[in-house]
């Protein structure tokens, strides 16, 4: 048969796929990584949405093309990408470009596997289980649970999701329709998966508990005493805590140990955010932030900010070790986990996921971590720690820049007052005016492509600039050329 | 660029400090900065200090960093790309979990290891990984290598963008509306909406979300306590990830109400009606129905035309779930196999699937194109979804997601389109159920053979009979020992599962 003909002989070229690899590869070094991180590069090339649509050509045709415009392409696409890995890139809690994990990335993309059972990915499930140990002996637990999850928003969800099986074994199979109303409780400053995890496992937002914070926003234990009492009182049922260690805006680390009395009281499970300020406990200086961590039920840590191990790498850690995780979502597909394998099916540990299909994330942590060790790491969180220092100095010292409160963490938060407002604090169009500046000021850095910083309002106050310093290749000069740049930038308005 | 950012020429990441991994053992990442760098700073008297960290130092060595990545690809392309054709390769080198353990130093220590041993344990965990891209792996509904989607995935590791907002992700957020636009083409909605996920189950996650906002939008504040009960339908061939979800999003696995199959592994229409009138009965509210394209072990495609008229009468969300055979749908050949999908209000789709798009590529593509996935999904944090922002921040989709950071996904799949032009990724569907094809005319053929069913997709299962069993009775004691066969030969299931890609 002719159809047969065609199936003798192999559906890609092999010869052509390598080629185009390889000049890729050199495409990708040259201009992602060898000048994604050059300080003399830009950060971003600006385009507008309808001119960048044009310019990338996406339409998707019935035709392939050559090599040759493909190659063009990806060079466009890393040029008019913007450079997480440079210096001057402050915007998210994420930066930096580190080499191991990088490879650790690539070797992943490559050998292309799922990690559900030992037969298809028998060293990720082991390395898996390893870095995951580390993790929770940094936490302070000598045994326990977990898995790799995308991203902290899933890892807080799973935590709800176990927290209400622990707590009403039943749901899982009765679902939530048929439970009391039930109520959980976080910071005012926590981050906004908690109220998205809520709608998504049918409990609700309006059941998500705010509780108030301080000055510095930290949780006040007191008020989440009364919180609890107020709900009780009204006749729904609290389940769940959670406890934020690094606040998205503030960088803030709620009080462990004042709410984990409270949730022992309770009976209620202590889960804790620490997707941004978990890293602080590899740094035996800064570690303090997080004390009491140990008696949390469940802990959401993101090695994918702040040790710039690429994004996804978000750890769910268990102390429990009674197999609760297994319990609550495991379905014992009889086509993934056969329980008459020729090994340990106990190594099959994708039953314990949400997921079927799962991205391998614990080997770009554990090539990063074998090159730089435990210390390595430490030195890594304690740079970052010393840079905000000297930021927070030099913006207390400087004309114009005012600080939104004393940085605990490694976000520093402030404004800049251009001359024209300087003095002017009585004024009742004062704050309206001064909100307007960092919009503008982001607009300018980014048309000019000299660097990236976040801004947003928050609570009361009006737009402040968020700066994060995350990336370990930034130095003093980059952190002074930050300050001249919005001086320089924001001088006229 | 204005003199202010060039502050001195040329990259200088890294080019004056000396090589950080020259000797082999053991090498200190702090020590660089300790020993040399620290050194070099104090004498020279301008070291600038804070919390007794040097400042105004390197941490990282660029260039042997770059090295090492040089290096570690070269590794990549020696030993599995150059490999991935090779039949004489093995699939996976096979040890039980306790002696893995003990060949792989898995250990995470203090001190960090010297190039050379970061280069080996590159080399030992590719060496102990299983080949997907060997063409002898058959064992998941997704295998092979493709070139460009592989670089696509090289080029977004090295730029490690999070696809929330325009202004971090440009690029990824305009392709990813531009593949979603795209398949939903081919679904055969004039317009819509959708979004790229971590995995299909988190799509079908999304759906039954969705279905049900749209059922009750309340629901995303008050909950479900206190309402009537929620009911769903799908068939006792879907995938497990419909049970998983429905205990996630607290609707409870007891209220999923499976259809009975016909010996295709075909919902039966006829059936689910019998269930929606059931469930009205109980007084529940069903809400939704999922439908599936492509299951998992048969490979079976439900008869959406007739799912969709039940669903249109008793007004329910119909959810097709083509995470394995949605590919199908580039085929004229064979995208008759998802006839009716267009009536569909969701659909789940996973490119990484059969186009070997490169795990994870999965989409859930929305008809309605009024912003429900928005509405259901925002949480409008002020931090990220800024409304000043001085572009139009409609672009701006990440909170359409549940997730907060994301990966770009969709520009694998982009690119891979890019090279192989709709023809190509449709020549890579007709190869593989030819393939299919040909492998059930040779079982047919060959004695001790038997299929199972007649596959109308890329799953083709059988039963290996050996000679010892060919003469026994059909009976329980025949099945016992062949499932045994089974296991004996593969450890997967008791019958063997191949699922075919173009290669």
């Amino acid at each position: 048969m002719a159809e047969s003909s065609w199936l003798e002989r192999p559906g890609l070229d092999k010869a052509a796929g390598e080629e185009f690899l390889r000049e890729a590869f050199q495409v990708l070094l040259d201009e992602a990584v060898r000048k994604g991180t050059d300080v003399t590069e830009k950060v971003c090339d600006w385009k507008e949405p309808q001119e960048l649509r044009e310019l990338l050509d996406l339409e998707l045709r019935s035709s392939g093309e050559l090599p040759e415009r493909l190659l063009e392409r990806c060079r466009d696409v890393i040029r008019y990408s913007v450079k997480t890995c440079h210096p001057r890139f402050f915007n998210q809690l994420f930066s930096g470009l580190d080499h191991h994990a990088l490879a650790g990335r690539l070797i992943t993309e490559t050998l292309n596997t799922s990690q559900y059972t030992y037969e298809i990915a028998p060293v990720f499930v082991l390395m898996e289980e390893v870095v995951l140990a580390k993790l929770r002996e940094l936490v302070g637990w000598s045994s326990g649970d977990g898995i790799f999850c995308p991203g902290g928003s899933i890892s807080n969800m799973y935590a709800m999701n176990v927290a209400r099986f622990h707590h009403f074994p039943e749901s899982r199979q009765k679902g939530s329709w048929a439970l009391p109303r039930l109520a959980l409780f976080t910071s005012r400053e926590s981050h906004y998966s908690i109220q998205k995890g809520a709608a998504f496992l049918g409990i609700g937002t309006d059941n998500v508990h705010l509780v108030g914070t301080d000055e510095r926003g930290k949780m006040i234990p007191e008020e989440l005493e009364k919180e609890i009492q107020r709900v009780k009182a009204e006749g729904a049922k609290p389940f769940f805590v959670c406890a934020t260690c690094g606040t998205t805006v503030l960088g803030a680390f709620d009080p462990l140990d004042g709410i984990a009395d409270i949730c022992q009281r309770h009976g209620l499970w202590f889960h804790v955010d620490a997707a941004w300020g978990g890293s602080a406990l590899l740094s035996s200086k800064h570690r303090h932030l997080l004390t009491g961590i140990e008696r949390a039920d469940s802990v959401a840590w993101n090695p994918h900010k702040m040790l710039t191990v690429g994004l996804q790498c978000s750890a769910f850690l268990l102390r429990d070790t009674s197999g609760l995780l297994q319990r609550c979502h495991g379905a014992g597909a009889t086509y993934l986990f056969q329980p008459d394998k020729f090994y340990d099916v106990t190594y099959d540990t994708g039953d314990k996921t949400l997921q079927c299909g799962r991205r391998v994330d614990c080997l770009k942590l554990w090539l990063l971590w074998k090159a730089a060790g435990t210390e390595g790491l430490a030195r890594r969180v304690e740079r970052a720690f010393a840079y905000t220092r000297y930021l927070a100095k030099e913006v207390k010292r400087r004309d114009g820049f005012q600080l939104v409160l004393e940085p605990e963490f490694i976000n520093l938060c402030f404004w800049f007052v251009p001359p024209s407002l300087r003095g002017r604090e009585g004024s009742p169009d004062y704050w309206p005016r001064l909100g307007k500046v960092a919009p503008a000021i982001k607009e300018r850095m980014m048309r000019k492509g000299s660097m990236m910083v976040g801004y947003q309002p928050h609570g009361a106050r009006v737009n402040f600039f968020r700066q994060i310093v995350t990336n370990p290749t930034v130095t003093k000069d980059d952190l002074d050329f930050f300050l001249d740049e919005i001086e320089r930038l924001g001088q006229d308005l | 660029m204005d003199s202010s950012a060039r502050e001195r020429p040329g990259p200088r990441r890294g080019g004056a400090s000396p090589p950080l991994r020259s000797a082999p053992g053991s090498h200190r990442e702090g020590e660089m900065e300790d020993g040399i760098c620290k050194q070099e700073m104090l004498q020279k008297k301008n070291a600038v200090l804070v919390d007794g960290v040097v400042l105004n130092g390197p941490i990282m060595d660029s260039k042997a960093g770059e090295k090492f990545v040089e290096e570690a690809c070269n590794i990549i392309m020696e030993k599995v790309i150059q490999k991935a054709d090779d039949v004489t390769e093995k699939v996976c080198e096979w040890q039980d979990p306790e002696t893995l353990k003990q060949i792989l130093d898995l250990e995470m220590r203090d001190a960090g290891e010297s190039h050379q041993k970061l280069l080996q344990l590159c080399q030992d965990v590719i060496q102990y990984s299983v080949k997907t891209s060997h063409p002898r792996f058959f064992n998941q509904l997704y295998a092979g290598i493709d070139y460009y989607s592989l670089v696509a995935r090289f080029i977004t590791e090295a730029l490690n963008p999070s696809v929330y907002t325009y202004e971090v992700s440009p690029v990824f957020l305009l392709v990813e509306e531009a593949v979603i636009k795209k398949m939903i083409e081919f679904i055969g909605w004039e317009e819509g909406d959708g979004i790229f996920n971590p995995g299909g189950s988190v799509s079908n996650m999304y759906a039954m979300n969705l279905a049900r906002y749209k059922f009750c939008p309340e629901i995303k504040e008050k909950g479900l306590s206190g309402l009537p009960r929620l009911v769903l339908f799908t068939s006792e061939e879907c995938h497990y990830s419909m049970k998983k979800a429905a205990s996630f999003l607290g609707i409870g696995t007891e209220n999923v109400y499976f259809i009975k199959a016909d010996e295709r592994g075909k919902m039966i229409p006829e059936e689910l009606e019998k269930q929606v009138q059931r469930a009205r009965k109980e007084g529940s509210a069903p809400f939704l129905v999922c439908a599936t394209a492509g299951t998992t072990v048969l490979g079976a495609f439900d008869p959406l035309d007739k799912i969709a008229d039940i669903c249109e009468k008793h007004g329910l969300w119909l959810h097709v779930d083509a995470s394995w055979g949605g590919s199908a749908l580039i085929s004229r050949k064979h995208c008759r196999l998802l006839h009716g999908i267009h009536r569909a209000d969701s659909v789940a789709w996973n490119p990484h699937k059969m186009l070997l798009a490169g795990i994870q590529c999965c989409a859930l593509l929305v008809k309605d194109n009024s912003g429900l996935l928005k509405k259901c999904y925002s949480a409008k944090a002020a931090y990220l979804f800024q409304q000043d922002k001085f572009y139009d921040v409609s672009y701006d989709t990440g909170d359409k997601s549940i997730q907060c950071s994301r990966r770009p996904d969709a520009f694998k799949f982009w690119l891979m389109w890019k090279a192989l032009g709709t023809t190509g990724l449709e020549e890579r569907v007709n190869r593989a159920l030819a393939l299919a094809r040909y492998l059930v005319e040779e079982i047919k053929k060959r004695e001790g053979f038997q299929l199972l069913l007649e596959p109308e997709y890329a799953n083709v299962c059988f039963w290996y009979i050996p000679p010892s069993l060919r003469k026994m009775e059909d009976g329980p004691e025949f099945w016992q020992k062949l499932h045994q066969v089974s296991c004996h030969i593969s450890s997967v299931i008791c019958s063997l599962l191949i699922y075919l890609y173009a290669r």
